[in-house]
């Protein structure tokens, strides 16, 4: 009887405002600017792949997420291991502090990095102190990545867990007894288990990274701009709607060709595992 | 936990760091915003509340708090009444093309909230004179949707449809049924994606960025401007104070839902 119900209807409201609030704006946005048509973006899509100044912020944004991903992967992951092998009081404790800081807002999150790492900040004053001068490592790549790793690990860490948690404990345990170094048996064993769940993880932080836009605009301000804080600037101070949409074209295409590569990525390690 | 450290201290150093990079910031802003001077500074010279208070007297924070908590509210009611009925239909009914379906549902997390935010500025509030509150609500909802679908769909996958025939085999009608049957089954669910969707949008920024007009700004929008603005310590202060409520949140959460099973999906 319930199948008998058109159930489907259900999803005719949800499609609406979809469609309404999502699909229609997002294309037309991409496609038919104000003051421009499909040509325009097209030409402004083309100059900004080939202009010599735009084309380094692609490459910037392409490589801060590369480096934002590979740095998370590297720290996240020991924390995620930590956490699914830990003793239970711990590993609950631990996951609690991985997560809270995703009820944080980003700019509550990423402000402190001004007060680290300014002119005045605490690296500079510790780097003074040593007889080293001061350093300014605010509103430089390196500063955008700090704050891209802090604002990530949550997510890559979760991701890893997944992962981790679902795996048996005695395939380590068994690769340990039968002479494994603990080394051994955690390249060995834990990590191509783990490698599913890393893989969500890496795709999940190069997309956030690709797209995100407090952190670049705070602690990259003006002079190392992403494609993110471009788009913000050529909207609110140049107000060039072709440009902007040619940008929002490449930021959405970079998101897209990563999202499609890591799914079939996955789809090689899991039938060649 | 010893004994782990000892047997991985590699990866227990590795992980030192990225709990120091997770939350170092946040320290020390806290220090920052205790400060009795004019400027950020760690460590704070002296103590005082007087960034507490140039903070609550700061109008704009609290009307754009008001805002955030009216944009939160209204669009997570919104996408849960958009995204519950859904997410029944995907996971009960018979939907041609169903994976399709739900992956148009999905679709908004894929393209950048800064692009939405775009559209949504262009096309909506300039294209259809829609007001920037009008926009975020709609924005936001949107937004908000594939958690409410995922989240609740969740619970709604984890229990056996045949309750449900149960049910309607010994007599039961499909509202009665759905009543006593299908919505305690999704309580749960509807339960951690109201919290998630929530605290989603409370802390959106990319997607708020564009929609604001006179008067009408988001809190972390708000403080953004603030921040690039002035460098007084106020941001300090009511970041703390943000800071404050999630604790309770977190707390809140734990026993309403369990901490982990709300935000560590």
């Amino acid at each position: 009887m319930l199948r008998r119900v058109p159930m489907a209807a259900l999803l005719i409201p949800g499609l609406a405002v979809l469609l309404f609030a999502f699909g229609y704006p997002v294309a037309a946005t991409l496609a038919w600017p104000p003051d421009g048509d499909p040509a325009t973006v097209a030409r402004e899509t083309g100059s900004l792949l080939t202009d010599p100044y735009l084309l380094p912020v692609i490459a910037r944004t392409v490589r801060v997420s590369v480096l934002t991903t590979a740095i998370c992967l590297l720290l996240g992951f020991p924390v995620a291991y930590l956490i699914s092998r830990a003793p239970a009081r711990w590993s609950g404790r631990l996951l609690v502090l991985a997560i809270f800081p995703l009820l944080l807002n980003t700019v509550v999150r990423t402000y402190g990095w001004i007060v680290v790492l300014g002119g005045n900040g605490l690296i500079s004053e510790v780097s003074e102190a040593l007889g080293l001068g001061r350093v300014q490592l605010l509103y430089t790549e390196t500063a955008i990545v700090l704050g891209l790793v802090q604002l990530f690990l949550p997510l890559m860490i979760l991701s890893c867990y997944s992962s981790l948690s679902q795996q048996d404990r005695r395939l380590e345990e068994a690769a340990r007894g039968l002479g494994s170094s603990p080394g051994r048996a955690f390249r060995t064993v834990v990590l191509p288990l783990a490698t599913p769940g890393a893989l969500v993880g890496c795709t999940l932080v190069f997309a956030g990274a690709v797209t995100a836009f407090t952190t670049p605009q705070l602690l990259g301000g003006t002079r190392e701009r992403l494609l993110s804080t471009l788009l913000y600037s050529r909207v609110n101070v140049s107000l060039d709607w072709p440009s902007a949409s040619a940008i929002a074209l490449v930021m959405t295409a970079l998101v897209l060709a990563v999202s499609a590569l890591s799914g079939r990525l996955g789809k090689i390690g899991s039938t060649s595992s | 936990m010893i004994a782990m450290i000892r047997t991985r201290p590699l990866l227990s150093l590795l992980a030192a760091a990225a709990f120091t990079l997770m939350l170092g910031p946040v320290v020390i802003l806290t220090g920052v915003a205790f400060t009795a001077g004019e400027t950020l500074a760690f460590p704070p010279e002296g103590l005082s509340l007087r960034w507490f208070s140039a903070a609550l007297d700061y109008p704009p924070f609290i009307d754009a708090f008001g805002t955030s908590l009216l944009v939160a509210a209204v669009s997570t009611v919104l996408a849960l009444a958009l995204g519950v009925p859904a997410t029944l239909a995907l996971n009960r009914g018979r939907v041609p093309g169903r994976k399709a379906v739900e992956g148009l549902f999905f679709a908004p997390v894929i393209v950048p909230e800064l692009v939405l935010s775009l559209a949504l500025f262009q096309q909506v509030m300039v294209g259809m004179r829609v007001t920037a509150l009008g926009a975020l609500v709609v924005g936001h909802t949107v937004l908000l949707l594939p958690y409410t679908v995922r989240v609740v769909g969740a619970s709604l996958a984890l229990a056996d449809p045949r309750l449900e025939e149960a049910a309607r085999g010994l007599g039961s009608g499909p509202v009665r049924t759905f009543f006593t049957v299908t919505l305690p089954v999704m309580a749960p669910g509807i339960v951690s994606a109201t919290i998630l969707a929530f605290i989603t949008s409370l802390n959106n920024v990319p997607l708020s960025l564009l929609l604001t007009g006179p008067g009408v700004a988001t809190l972390p929008v708000e403080m953004l401007n603030y921040v690039q603005s002035s460098f007084d310590p106020v941001v300090a202060a009511v970041s703390v104070l943000l800071l404050a409520l999630s604790v309770a949140v977190a707390f809140a959460t734990e026993r309403v839902a369990g901490f982990t099973k709300v935000f560590g999906r």
